[in-house]
């Protein structure tokens, strides 16, 4: 099955039921899959005039009670920004996934990069925090959808998959569980405020259509959800509960792979550059090369460093100048050392082997 | 009940200046919706970024407060995902032919089965009085301080020809028509578009040589002119005066339509 | 049913002195305690929804109520034992 395909099947096997998008290389097969599937499912699938109308009518149905995700890349992605905000402000949980290919601008759309990590985490104005995550594997992402789903309504947030180009388009074969346990967004309590937070920080859900007459805006907004844009108290305690639902539990929602943590030498990777390191891994077991793998990506989980206590340097291989490097770099005293690779081809395991020899 | 069983009341007195038609416009929908005998759990309002898009916050429904001209997509969303709400979208004319035009024009095609009721003030009111694509020609605001250059649009002809199941326009004059407009609108399946011309006291008439509210209204009384009657000076070879306002239901039909209560 | 304009509500803009068909809306003289000059009532039992609306079972004109940009305009039931005023024109 191929990458995109399988982030199609996981998006209905986790009970997405609205798609709202616009084409574009390379994630076009996404769309296209929703399409066929989505309406002998009882759902929808609308395509729009373009990737701002996609988030919004993709907003507009999550608060109907429907999951619904879109699927874009780099472009479309940048048009999205300030409806994700939007969402953030107003707490609808929905799901994004970004084919992300060579940019900037129109770039390379046929080929892989990793160049949108910083776009999906800061790209919106404001203070705010996300949820992104980002396979390796065509498995994952059929796992990784559906785990997308799940977050997504538990923190009330958009979460992104992260997926990049040769994910998209690689073909795997894949196991597909016979059924999917399902995460439910929390209900909001009938006489709760619509806006008032839980002890986990997140508001329960008041669905449109069910009498709670809950007035929803991108404004500033107290409990009530009225607009109040005059009250700077009122303002940093609703932005730092919005940092804090997800940032608080950056390390329950934190998900990764270890391999030989006793290693003195260790690869981090998130997508497809992971596989370059395990087939390196694979080849020379007896170099004990260690290998953290991020499956979510944002909120950053700083203490899965501290898996690796013999680390004498994490080397970084993205398909952008450093990215992610830079945020690990924040984090650990341990050197950091970016191995960035632009225009679409892999590392060869080679390459990834000889800047490892240097640090022998 | 009647229509200020729809308002929520805690939050009056709203924003909108004195004098501000956006206030009128809000009745009359009101007082349509209520004759329709809709559920305030089955009617949800939209809106975007504007004086205009302030209205659903003084609504007691469901509302929905979006970004600056996505309000039709948003209403796209949510009139798909669950055909049996009732959508109804506030916009104005910045928000909708402007930032907007795209969602407009495909929102129209699509014939979706949503109410949108335009208060258009000819102007950016929230932002301080600048120029907006429905400025008439020669009319001043912050941005066209010599006179406006640019022809406006006419946003009625736009959702005619774009395909929209009703058209029509009044303004916060025509009160009682207004209403019927949008109850018509509300009745009719498919896309239903209700422009309203709005006197903005603060930013258009005090720029425009409207010295206070009523003149405006006074102008929208004199120079409003019936559809019926500009077909008849059309047919008689007659000159129509270049500062008319059109008035009256521009399309009714029934093309196939989207989104539909089943 | 007695006329009564929201002092809360009303932000002095006098559409409604414009609308009634019986000028029952004179511009106000005085400002108020939030400094708006409220519309003030002429002989307010002339209007006919004050007369008819319970009579007719609905609102019989309204203009001033619809034209109202701040919904300040409202009838209210008259407490029983109240007296009243009654306007004959003829």
């Amino acid at each position: 099955m191929q990458g995109n395909t399988a982030c199609a099947e996981g998006a209905l096997a986790a009970g997405c039921r609205f798609f709202g998008g616009y084409p574009i290389t390379p994630s076009t097969e996404v769309a296209e899959h929703m399409a066929a599937k989505l309406p002998k499912t009882g759902g929808v699938f609308i395509q729009m005039e373009d990737e701002i109308a996609g988030i919004a009518a993709v907003i507009g149905a999550s608060w109907t009670g429907m999951r619904a995700m879109t699927a874009t890349s780099g472009p479309g992605f940048s048009l999205m920004m300030e409806n994700i905000g939007f969402a953030v402000m107003t707490e609808t949980p929905c799901v994004l996934v970004n084919i992300q290919r060579g940019g900037p601008s129109t770039g390379q759309p046929t080929m892989s990069a990793q160049g949108d990590m910083f776009q999906c985490r800061f790209g919106s104005h404001g203070d705010y925090s996300i949820i992104a995550l980002s396979p390796s594997s065509v498995q994952e992402m059929y796992e990784l959808t559906i785990k997308s789903f799940d977050l997504a309504d538990r923190f009330r947030v958009p979460v992104f998959l992260m997926a990049d180009e040769i994910i998209g388009h690689m073909r795997e074969r894949i196991e597909i569980p016979p059924s999917v346990p399902r995460v439910e967004r929390k209900p909001l309590a009938r006489g709760v405020l619509p806006f008032h937070p839980d002890e986990d920080l997140v508001p329960g859900f008041p669905q449109f259509g069910m009498g709670y007459g809950v007035h929803v805006t991108g404004l500033t907004h107290d409990e009530r959800g009225y607009p109040c844009t005059t009250s700077p108290s009122l303002h940093e305690e609703l932005v730092k509960r919005l940092v804090a639902k997800i940032e608080s539990a950056r390390h329950e929602i934190a998900d990764y792979r270890v391999t030989n943590p006793d290693a003195e030498v260790v690869f981090i990777t998130y997508g497809s550059p992971a596989r370059s390191v395990e087939q390196v891994i694979h080849d020379n077991p007896s170099d004990r090369v260690g290998h953290l793998r991020f499956r979510v990506v944002w909120p950053f989980p700083e203490k899965t460093l501290w898996e690796f206590p013999n680390a004498r340097v994490f080397l970084v291989p993205e398909q952008n100048l450093g990215q992610m490097a830079r945020e690990i770099e924040r984090h650990t005293s341990v050197p950091v050392i970016s191995l960035p690779k632009l225009g679409g081809a892999l590392h060869t395991p080679e390459e990834l082997k000889r800047a490892m020899e240097a640090w022998r | 009940m009647t229509y200020a069983d729809w308002l929520r009341e805690d939050r009056l007195p709203h924003i909108y200046c004195a004098g501000c038609g956006n206030g009128t416009v809000i009745n009359c929908t009101l007082n349509a919706l209520d004759r329709m005998g809709w559920k305030k759990e089955e009617t949800i309002f939209v809106s975007g970024i504007g004086c205009s898009s302030r209205a659903p916050g003084y609504i007691v429904t469901d509302s929905l407060h979006t970004t600056h001209g996505r309000a039709l997509a948003f209403a796209t969303g949510i009139k798909m995902a669950n055909p049996a709400l009732h959508v109804v979208v506030f916009t104005g004319d910045g928000d909708l032919a402007a930032i907007g035009g795209n969602h407009f024009i495909h929102a129209c095609r699509r014939n979706i089965d949503l109410t949108v009721v335009c208060m258009n003030n000819q102007i950016y009111g929230m932002t301080g009085g600048q120029g907006s694509p429905t400025t008439p020609r020669g009319a001043l605001s912050t941005t066209t301080p010599y006179g406006s250059q640019e022809p406006a649009f006419d946003l009625c002809e736009l959702a005619s020809a774009a395909g929209a199941n009703f058209v029509s326009r009044w303004t916060s004059y025509h009160v009682k028509e207004l209403t019927r407009a949008v109850h018509t609108g509300f009745e009719t399946p498919g896309f239903s578009f209700i422009e309203a011309l709005v006197q903005c006291p603060t930013n258009y008439g005090r720029r425009n040589k409207f010295r206070n509210v009523m003149d405006q209204i006074e102008y929208f009384k004199t120079h409003g002119i019936l559809l019926q009657k500009v077909k008849r000076l059309r047919e008689e070879g007659k000159p129509i005066p270049d500062d008319a306002i059109v008035l009256g239901d521009f399309v009714q039909r029934n093309r196939a339509a989207m989104g539909v209560r089943r | 049913m007695r006329l009564v304009i929201d002092e809360r509500r009303c932000k002095g803009c006098n559409l409604c002195t414009m609308v009634c068909p019986y000028r029952i809306f004179k511009p106000g003289t005085k400002p108020n305690a939030r400094g708006i000059v409220v519309p003030e009532l002429d002989r307010p039992e002339r209007c006919a929804n004050c007369r008819l609306q319970a009579l007719y079972g609905r609102t019989l004109c309204g203009m001033c109520q619809m034209i109202c940009p701040d919904q300040a305009i409202r009838w209210e039931e008259e407490k029983p034992g109240e007296a009243t005023k009654v306007a004959i024109e003829f």
